[in-house]
């Protein structure tokens, strides 16, 4: 049986039935309970108590710190951020203390991080500068963290029952927009590094996570109209990436435009087209094409921020550019 | 509760054996054989008097100074220094140097950014909670890392979810030659307790049997669930700021400091006391120096890694 659910609903059902299945799982973060509204949380604390459910002080520090801590004597923390804007105050702890730790320390004894930092993401809410940002490149520059990026209900509900049971860090992107999708009654869990074709076509690739796939989707859909077929390709995660996918779709349509949320600059979309390069660059028959935000600080009027994000309109032109090339 | 004798001589022999290993650590970055610097816990011994009551199964988070977090938990100082060298034998096979874990020995690792533990031992105490245990997580941190965010949102936090941490700040005076007086408000770190609701005490950390009673108190209520302390041991570093610098403090308070030294302090109130003979104190001494000597050369002689071994240990 299939219901349709929020993001936020699959991942409050992800997260319980780990805590069902291993009291090792906690949750830690701020304004975990009472909870206001519906939230990937909210209700958790009524089944699992305070103790599995930690309503942390306002300290991103403190809350991403522990977790890494408790991590290391055997707990597997889920870590709530709220905004991945807020999360800056914490970078240290998830990108040495979490990324590197084990590493540096040489896998000590068989150190283990399981870890997951939930992230909110993405702007197109007025939210401005800093309520706004997708910071997914940062994270995935530096060594030693997996980074989930769904873009539906069922992914977000698969992949966090994944994130969990991983024994490293899992950065855990979740967009605020997203509307409900079908999710299955039965458990299930969907695999780090495998992409799914959301729409296969055979004139151009697209790449895109999260919100960017909503997007990108309506794009291929317009453009069929005028009679361009758009394949788009949404990897999940990004560490690790399921690069051959990617690589395959561009050896049978040779133009691939990447669509990411985040700056341009050192961004997704030079990451993916450096490899894709790399990989395939006799079959690329045009530039890879970069849908991003213009290296800005978002802005909060919607005019404003409607000119600085991606938008439909912003990717049928990338997308329609790698076709005149 | 008094210490037995012989609990007063294990702490002698920790003391003496973290002594010997600093001065072998000094020689091994003297010579160049430790590729990078070590910073010299000479002097702080005396922090040895609560980290040598600590159970197997307790936690300690240390600093980027001195050995006898390790020392005092029982780490092997041939791993140690073959680490310092960069040595496959190594705790972290030569990937961490000065940055160690001994996770059998309760050590979780050392953090680059001073203050970076503080979060770490709320987590251990946060785990410990949830499981219902009654162990302890002992937090070192200097006076110059009070400063920082991560140790008040840390000592906030293990306030309020009343963990077992016991925060132990060794208030050496100095932040590399800057006195402690120039960075931090107040002169007693230990008055930061008032803010997060739990006790604070000032203790002379050169005196280890009176920074083991401290501890005592404060370990004794953790252990027991009534929630976290904060001890401020006062001491001082007698060596610079690391073997590499250049230590431009008045040396006239080194001397001084240096007729409070805690490893011979605590001799000589045992051998007046009688719980040690002059001989047994030489033999401790000697035995020390030729283990660490035997630790130095374990080291030297140790293989590099294998540079393939860079591409290993970032995943679980
Ligand atoms: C976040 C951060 N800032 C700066 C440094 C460089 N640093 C290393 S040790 C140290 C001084 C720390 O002073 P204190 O905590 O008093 O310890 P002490 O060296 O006196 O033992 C500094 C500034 C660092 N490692 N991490």
């Amino acid at each position: 049986m299939m219901r349709s659910i929020t993001t936020a609903q699959a991942m409050n059902e992800a997260l319980a039935e780990e805590m069902r299945r291993d009291p090792a799982v906690y949750v830690v973060g701020l304004g975990l309970y009472p909870s206001a509204g519906e939230s990937a949380t909210s209700g958790l604390v009524d089944e699992f108590g305070e103790l599995r459910v930690r309503s942390a002080p306002m300290s991103e520090t403190a809350i991403a710190g522990s977790a890494v801590g408790a991590a290391l004597v055997g707990m597997r923390p889920v870590a709530e951020l709220h905004l991945a804007d807020f999360a800056f105050n914490a970078l240290d702890e998830i990108l040495s203390k979490s990324g590197k730790w084990r590493y540096t320390h040489g896998g000590n004894d068989g150190m283990k991080l399981p870890i997951v930092f939930l992230e909110g993401i993405g702007g197109y809410v007025a939210g401005a500068s800093e309520h706004s940002q997708s910071p997914l490149a940062l994270y995935w520059h530096f060594p030693g963290l997996k980074i989930a990026v769904p873009a539906t209900p069922y992914d977000a509900k698969g992949l966090l029952k994944t994130a969990v049971r991983d024994d490293n860090p899992v950065m855990f992107f979740t967009h605020k927009l997203g509307a409900p999708g079908p999710v299955p009654d039965d458990e299930y869990v969907v695999p780090f590094g495998e992409a799914v074709v959301r729409r296969p076509g055979a004139d151009v690739t697209v790449v895109a996570t999260s919100y960017m796939v909503v997007l990108s989707m309506e794009a291929a859909a317009n453009l069929a109209d005028q009679g361009v077929d758009v394949e788009v390709i949404d990897p999940r995660t990004l560490e690790p990436l399921d690069i051959e996918t990617i690589v395959a779709s561009v050896v049978k349509t040779g133009r691939l435009v990447v669509v990411d949320e985040d700056t341009e600059r050192c961004g997704v979309g030079a990451e993916i087209g450096a490899q894709v390069m790399e990989r395939a660059f006799t079959a690329l028959r045009a530039p890879v094409g970069r849908v991003a935000n213009p290296n800005l600080p978002v802005p909060y009027s919607p005019p404003l921020e409607q000119a600085v994000l991606p938008s439909i309109t912003s990717i049928e032109t990338a997308i329609l550019a790698t076709l005149t090339n | 509760m008094t210490l037995t004798a012989v609990e007063k001589q294990a702490l002698y022999i920790a003391m003496v054996r973290s002594r010997a290993f600093e001065e072998a650590a000094g020689a091994l970055a003297a010579s160049g054989d430790i590729p990078a610097s070590w910073l010299s816990g000479i002097g702080q011994e005396g922090t040895l008097g609560a980290i040598v009551q600590l159970r197997a199964d307790d936690y300690l988070t240390i600093t980027h100074r001195g050995a006898y977090g390790f020392i005092g938990r029982g780490s092997d100082p041939r791993r140690l220094l073959a680490e310092l060298l960069g040595k496959k034998a190594g705790y972290c096979k030569g990937k961490g140097g000065r940055h160690i874990a001994d996770l059998e020995h309760g050590i979780l690792g050392k953090s680059g950014t001073v203050g970076g533990h503080a979060p770490l031992a709320i987590g251990v105490g946060t785990a410990i909670q949830n499981w219902g245990g009654d162990q302890v997580v002992l937090s070192l941190f200097g006076e110059g890392t009070s400063n920082r965010g991560t140790t008040h949102a840390s000592m906030n936090t293990a306030a309020v979810w009343q963990l077992p941490v016991v925060w132990v700040c060794e208030n050496n005076g100095y932040v590399g030659n800057v006195p402690a007086s120039v960075y931090t408000a107040t002169p007693d770190i230990a008055d930061m307790a008032a803010s997060y609701g739990m006790p604070g005490e000032v203790v002379d950390g050169n005196d280890a049997l009176a920074v083991h009673d401290a501890a005592r108190r404060a370990i004794v209520r953790a252990r027991s669930g009534s929630g976290p302390s904060l001890l401020e041991l006062k001491t001082y570093r007698i060596r610079p700021f690391a073997e590499s610098a250049t230590d431009v403090r008045d040396p006239a308070e080194a001397v001084a400091w240096r007729d409070r030294d805690p490893v011979a302090g605590l001799r000589d109130r045992l051998l007046e006391s009688g719980e040690l003979t002059l001989a047994d104190a030489e033999a401790v001494t000697a035995a020390a120096r030729e283990e660490m000597a035997a630790a130095a050369a374990y080291a030297r002689e140790s293989p590099f890694p294998d540079p393939a071994a860079a591409f290993e240990d970032l995943y679980a």
